[in-house]
């Protein structure tokens, strides 16, 4: 059911080659700016020129809905942090919505709701995603962590870890999203370089700047032995 | 890797020692509560709605359809809900009190009739879901006539422009006269008659977001006749004293609550409109309402660094000596005056001739507000080209000509300290200064063409009142009380740190107690680099005073408690008292496509006592990238026959990202001079002030053209080789 109705992994972050190489021209460095550019030059872009006037009030979820009732809802069944949850969701939700609305894991923020800056990223099925891009309905039988799922018995992790020694969070509002993208490259890349993390962690804006302290961390976290 | 180096004083006990934030753990964990992430019971989601138009009276509204809609339960309009929003436009720009509410010639509502720019509230929704609250919002229908309007600064004075008020669009200052802002010192005439050089240059700058992570939001709640509000400010007392004014209360009526908040950057200073929408919203309702703001919302409705035009003319001989300096500066402030408008930098300069005249004028563009060191890093930017550009074409040094022409100390206005001369040599020999400059500026051979750029400041660091409160129990457990929020400086643990130092006791041993108005004493809010300073200056005193009740009385038994508090008035004994800073950057420039990247980036900075060097590192980095990405990208574009804003949002500003940072290497040189708490002072502000003016400066050395037109972006550059 997921298979369907997600549209492709146009927003699935991480180096999968299939999409990485599988369009000619998308052959760009990182996938995740490349679909940044998609999606702001697709749905985005053209909700703020199409109509000559900004969009103010008008929502994705204004178009899904014409009847004005409340939206219908789909059983969805997910696991979050190792926990499996049954869940009717509106077809209307996002994944960041349902997991700060219904399962008060709020430690996924929400910056921009619209694929630019990365705060909501979580896993899913261990690839990082934008969860504000992605319907709750698509995550129907995907396991999903996100920064409360991070820490085991109490336990940092080793890149927690290193985001407290090293200063990786200022505000912290986009620290959530960091941590989520940096442990998804530490699992397939265990002890990367500070290009590798810069480039992995691309998708993940931090107007605090704190830009070198978080490549420190994570770099910290991976000389120290990755997740291990 | 950047280069982390200190010299001049030795750590103390606690301060001076990498310090992971105290509240670490909460932050990377996902447990720190953001104002969003609260959850009252039956409460409701609220939703703005906002003009489309840059300028439209509004002939009429019609609530019914979104009324009507299941799970509406309060809609509010600029009919209904006149709600003066004090912060929101003052007379001059200046902190909003009751003089200047009284002053104010243009005020501003929570809702405006007519509407000013796009993005500008009509309306609000509380519904009881949010989705139900943005359909509600798209069924209000408004009719509206739509005005000419006005979005540059210069044009707006022209006596044909269409007005912003009936007035005119020139904003009044905090006398309510409509002049500009002069500032007069010497004769700048006889000045310029003494030069044997005079040089005359336009430049301008954008308008710079905050662009803070967490979008505004607020959650009021009434109890009875009591507001309580989880909101996002940068000072709670503040937010609290203004929402009480503006709605009417008394300060205990009001209860603010902001524990963790998503950075602000100047954005978050005061109360915002935010605060007074939720609030009325949740009386019509009877029912709390989280109001939220979307990222465009945030981006358009709220405010950003003014965009400016600054005409110079600087006088100067052949030897170098400035004779006088002279600047005529226009602000857009957007159609509300919510900030002052400066632009400064030509005060750095100690030229005895200097006339500097900013008219801060109404568009109707977005408006225009306080974003870290608001008046700062564009008017570096402005006067230190204009300077760089003028040492270049008499053939000197710019550092030498800093040195010679550079404000200094004076027996009529001393300094607390002077290190100037020693952070600008300082930083010149650590980044090989002579040796990467080109003495002839664009002087590679080939396309790629590499230079090298330096600017120096200095920035206030005084002393003033706030108030803090600390208690020790029989365990000799100590619980310090401020009023501070944790906007991302990392104000709770430096406030820890100071307490533990004061009491000689163990960071972990303090406990520290923060953001929430009935809870904690007054606090001056986390705006001009005040906290630091001037909280921890009461941390200090109020120390002092349980050291004086413990050695008087002995530490406390069983369930007894000592309290110490204080609210010192300090001074500085009439000195100044400034940090002192200086960038040296090294840049290539790839003139086929004028792309910019950086290769090598040195600050120097004199901050006083360094209290967390860790947290200050990421101060002074963070800041210099802030500035970084303001020199070559940040911009808000409108199109000037709809009017419409084109560039809203992280990804059409062309935020800087995690493959744009270039390593940049901090060194402190720390002094104590003797005021401040253990003689810390600024630096929050101060890297954002640098890096515009040293960006510009290194890719005119590049490219040998002057960029006069901030955000130096790839068309500018390639405009300039043309």
């Amino acid at each position: 059911m997921r298979d369907k109705k997600r549209p492709g992994d146009q927003f699935t972050k991480g180096k999968d080659p299939a999409v990485k190489y599988a369009d000619p021209k998308k052959q760009v460095l990182n996938v995740k700016q490349q679909s940044r550019r998609d999606f702001l030059e697709g749905s985005g872009a053209a909700v703020a020129a199409g109509a000559g006037i900004s969009a103010f009030g008008i929502t994705s979820a204004r178009a899904q809905s014409q009847d004005n009732t409340v939206s219908e809802t789909t059983p969805i069944s997910v696991t979050v942090n190792g926990t499996q949850h049954s869940l009717d969701v509106q077809d209307r939700w996002t994944l960041a919505e349902v997991l700060r609305d219904q399962l008060d894991l709020t430690g996924t923020k929400i910056g921009c709701n619209r694929s630019e800056c990365g705060a909501c990223t979580v896993l899913m099925d261990g690839q990082p995603v934008y969860a504000c891009s992605q319907l709750a309905v698509w995550a129907d039988g995907a396991s999903i962590q996100t920064v409360e799922g991070l820490a085991q018995n109490g336990e940092l992790s080793p890149v927690q870890r290193a985001f407290v020694e090293n200063n990786g969070p200022q505000c912290g509002f986009c620290t959530p999203g960091q941590l989520m993208t940096a442990t998804a490259l530490l699992a397939s890349n265990p002890s990367p370089t500070s290009e590798e993390v810069k480039e992995a962690l691309v998708g993940n804006l931090c107007r605090c700047s704190n830009y070198n302290a978080i490549v420190e961390a994570v770099v910290m976290a991976g000389e120290e032995g990755g997740l291990a | 890797m950047s280069e982390i180096t200190r010299q001049g004083l030795e750590p103390l006990r606690t301060i001076g020692n990498d310090t992971p934030r105290i509240d670490a753990i909460e932050r990377v964990t996902g447990q720190a509560k953001y104002t969003r992430d609260w959850k009252l019971p039956g409460m409701l989601y609220g939703k703005v709605l906002r003009s489309p138009h840059p300028h439209a009276r509004l002939l009429s509204i019609d609530t019914s359809e979104a009324e009507a809609l299941p799970g509406v339960r309060a809609v509010i309009t600029y009919e209904n809900a006149q709600v003066v929003w004090g912060a929101g436009s003052v007379n001059g720009g200046r902190q909003y009190n009751d003089p200047a509410k009284a002053a104010t010639i243009h005020r501003r509502y929570i809702f405006n009739n007519p509407v000013r720019f796009v993005g500008d509230s009509i309306a609000a929704v509380a519904a009881t879901d949010r989705h139900i609250a943005e359909e509600a919002v798209s069924l209000i229908k408004v009719e509206y006539e739509e005005l000419p309007f006005v979005l540059e600064p210069e044009e707006a004075l022209q006596a044909d422009a269409p007005k912003v008020y009936p007035e005119g669009n020139l904003c009044p200052d905090f006398r309510g006269e409509f002049a500009p802002m002069v500032s007069d010192i010497g004769d700048v005439e006889a000045g310029f008659a003494e030069a044997d050089q005079i040089f005359e240059e336009r430049y301008d700058t954008g308008f710079i977001h905050n662009a803070q992570m967490e979008p505004r939001c607020s959650l009021a709640h009434w109890q009875g006749d009591k507001l309580v509000l989880y909101t996002p400010s940068q000072g709670i007392s503040n937010c609290r004293h203004d929402t009480a004014r503006d709605l009417g209360l008394e300060d205990h009526q009001v209860q603010v609550i902001a524990k963790y908040m998503g950075g602000g950057f100047g954005n978050k200073n005061q109360n915002q409109d935010a605060d007074l929408v939720a609030a009325t919203l949740s009386k019509r309702a009877a029912a709390p309402v989280m109001l939220e703001y979307s990222r465009r919302e945030d981006w358009l409705g709220v405010h950003g660094r003014w965009p400016t035009v600054q005409h110079y003319k600087i006088g100067v001989k052949d030897d170098g000596e400035v004779t006088a300096m002279q600047m005529l500066g226009y602000s857009g402030m957007g159609p509300y005056r919510k900030n002052s408008g400066g632009i400064s930098g030509m005060d750095a300069y100690g030229c005895p001739n200097r006339y500097r005249e900013i008219s801060p004028v109404y568009t109707n563009r977005t408006t225009s507000g306080n974003f870290r060191a608001p008046s700062e890093p564009h008017g570096f930017y402005g006067i230190e080209n204009m300077m760089d550009d003028v040492a270049y074409k008499i053939g000197m040094d710019p550092v030498e000509f800093t040195l010679r022409n550079m404000r200094r100390p004076t027996e009529e206005r001393p300094f607390t300290n002077y290190s100037l001369d020693e952070v600008i040599s300082t930083g010149a020999e650590r980044f090989n200064w002579q040796a990467r400059r080109k003495v002839v500026p664009g002087s590679d051979d080939g396309p790629i063409k590499r230079g090298a750029g330096f600017s120096f400041m200095m920035f206030r660091a005084g002393v003033g009142t706030s108030s803090a409160i600390v208690r020790v129990n029989a365990n000799q457990e100590y619980t310090l009380y401020v009023g501070v929020t944790d906007i991302g400086p990392g104000a709770k643990t430096t406030m820890g740190m100071i307490a533990a130092e004061a009491l000689d006791t163990e960071l972990s041993n303090v406990e520290v107690v923060w953001g929430d108005t009935d809870r904690c004493p007054y606090s001056v809010g986390e705006s001009g680099s005040r906290t630091t300073i001037m909280t921890g200056l009461a941390v200090v005193e109020a120390a002092k005073e349980l050291k004086r009740q413990i050695a008087d009385n002995g530490m406390p038994s069983g369930n007894d408690v000592l309290i110490g508090s204080a609210t010192p008035t300090p001074t500085t004994d009439g000195k100044t008292r400034q940090c002192f800073g200086a960038h040296f950057v090294e840049i290539e420039v790839d003139t086929r496509v004028g792309s910019t990247k950086i290769l090598k980036y040195t600050t120097v900075h004199e901050s006083g006592r360094i209290i967390n060097p860790t947290t200050a590192r990421d101060q002074i980095r963070g800041a210099t990238i802030q500035g970084i990405g303001q020199a070559i990208h940040e911009d808000l574009l409108y199109d000037p026959k709809s009017g419409q804003p084109l560039t809203p949002g992280y990804y059409r500003a062309r935020h800087l990202t995690h493959k744009d940072i270039p390593d940049i290497d901090i060194h402190f040189i720390e002094v104590d001079d003797g005021y401040g708490p253990f003689g810390a002072k600024t630096a929050g502000e101060s890297g954002i002030i640098l890096a515009p003016a040293a960006v510009g400066n290194a890719v005119a050395n590049a490219i040998g053209r002057r960029m006069r037109s901030m955000p130096i972006t790839r068309d500018k550059i390639l405009g300039a080789m043309a």
